[in-house]
């Protein structure tokens, strides 16, 4: 498989919110808005990548039977590494995003991805994967954080974007708005497909 | 057999040795950072609420007893000072209302020697965004300022109070407004001990 293909699935055709449904936990809780959307993607594709290169390095050295406790610690180390930078330099990131960063540990994208690839292909590819992956990712959750905002606060990154008379739908922001505005999306986005 | 287990172990073992490793050196280059960040936050609590002083109220402290929670346990509470010139000119410290929406709300609480409040501010709180995080507002937190045990009911007014509750939001507006009066009465029985110089820090 080309590089091109190996990044470009991920970004569309195999996306981990849209297409494959991974990960929907974080996806839909903190997607309040498009910028806690974003941080949440970035930190996730940042776990992502470490994870991959290193599963990938390290996947002759790792026997097969410990290797999802393994990818495990891996993926832990790397989660509270982020936890702890973003402390130290994003407080206000960090205290948005808050429980939902170590919840990155268990995102089944990013297990999925070492057992299913990066531990069986060399570095390169693997950390192509998941900047693929993790765009995609990142890309899904700024959507639908945008849309709910826009909706349910008329904001976009905090910019109001009506006039004084719009009334938000607070239903948006709230945890129905992740799930109709999620579904909708899905339903939109297969009819475009079939088509 | 016996073989096979050592060398998973024996891999298992040198893996989270690694980790472990590595998370120590992280954890030792953002310790001050975090640190810091943490009395940022603090320091900026601490000045919304107080008037204005010319000390350092996060080392001027004093630490009272304030009951026992559901352990059992002492609850303690540190009173931050802050004087000007020398002079008390109110305190401020941590409330933790139990009964908000969702979870503790935790209100930095700011009074005067008058015994009346100063000024509040929301520290951390999960009420449901669009009602009950409204108590984040400025004009929600203004309801408060200047107001004392006395002449003032601390209740909503849907219980018989003073305090408009917010639409939608009464449960969070009750833990509040219940929150801020727990801290006058806590300043009014500790005041001698609030006020006096040199203790704690």
């Amino acid at each position: 498989m080309s590089l091109k293909k190996i990044f470009t699935r991920g970004l569309w055709k195999e996306n981990a919110v849209f297409k494959l449904l991974l990960g929907l936990c974080p996806v839909l809780a903190v997607t309040t808005n498009a910028e806690n959307g974003l941080g949440m993607g970035l930190a996730t594709t940042f776990v992502l990548l470490c994870s991959n290169g290193v599963v990938a390095l390290m996947r002759n050295i790792i026997p097969s039977g410990v290797r999802i406790p393994a990818f495990i610690i891996i993926i832990a180390t790397f989660v509270t590494i982020v936890q702890l930078v973003m402390e130290a330099w994003t407080y206000e990131l960090y205290q948005a995003l808050g429980i939902f960063i170590p919840l990155i540990v268990c995102n089944c994208l990013i297990l999925g991805r070492a057992e299913a690839f990066a531990s069986k292909r060399p570095v390169f590819s693997s950390l192509v994967d998941a900047i693929g992956m993790g765009s995609g990712f990142t890309l899904a959750l700024f959507v639908l954080g945008a849309i709910r905002e826009i909706f349910g606060s008329g904001e976009l990154f905090g910019v109001t974007l009506f006039g004084a008379g719009y009334q938000p739908m607070l239903l948006m922001i709230l945890p129905p708005g992740a799930f109709i505005s999620m579904g909708l999306l899905l339903a939109l986005m297969n009819k475009f497909e079939n088509r | 057999m016996f073989k096979d287990m050592a060398r998973l172990l024996i891999a298992l073992t040198l893996i989270a040795a690694l980790s472990g490793l590595l998370l120590s050196l992280v954890e030792s280059a953002t310790r001050e950072p975090i640190k810091e960040q943490r009395r940022l936050q603090m320091v900026k609590a601490l000045s919304a609420v107080l008037p204005e002083f010319d000390n350092a109220p996060d080392t001027d402290t004093v630490t009272l007893q304030n009951g026992v929670n559901k352990k059992g346990e002492p609850v303690e509470v540190i009173c931050y000072r802050a004087r000007k010139d020398g002079k008390f000119v109110g305190t401020a410290f941590k409330m933790i209302a139990p009964d908000g929406y969702s979870g503790n709300i935790a209100v930095m609480v700011g009074l005067r020697p008058d015994e009346q409040v100063n000024a509040i501010e929301i520290l951390t709180h999960a009420e449901t965004p669009g009602l009950g995080d409204k108590i984040e507002e400025g004009w929600f937190k203004d309801w408060f300022k200047d107001k004392g045990l006395d002449g003032t009911d601390w209740r909503v007014k849907k219980d018989g109070g003073d305090f408009d509750q917010l639409t939608g939001a009464t449960i969070s507006t009750r833990a509040i407004v219940g929150a801020v009066a727990k801290g006058l009465q806590l300043y009014k029985d500790n005041q001698a001990k609030i006020q006096a110089a040199g203790e704690g820090s």
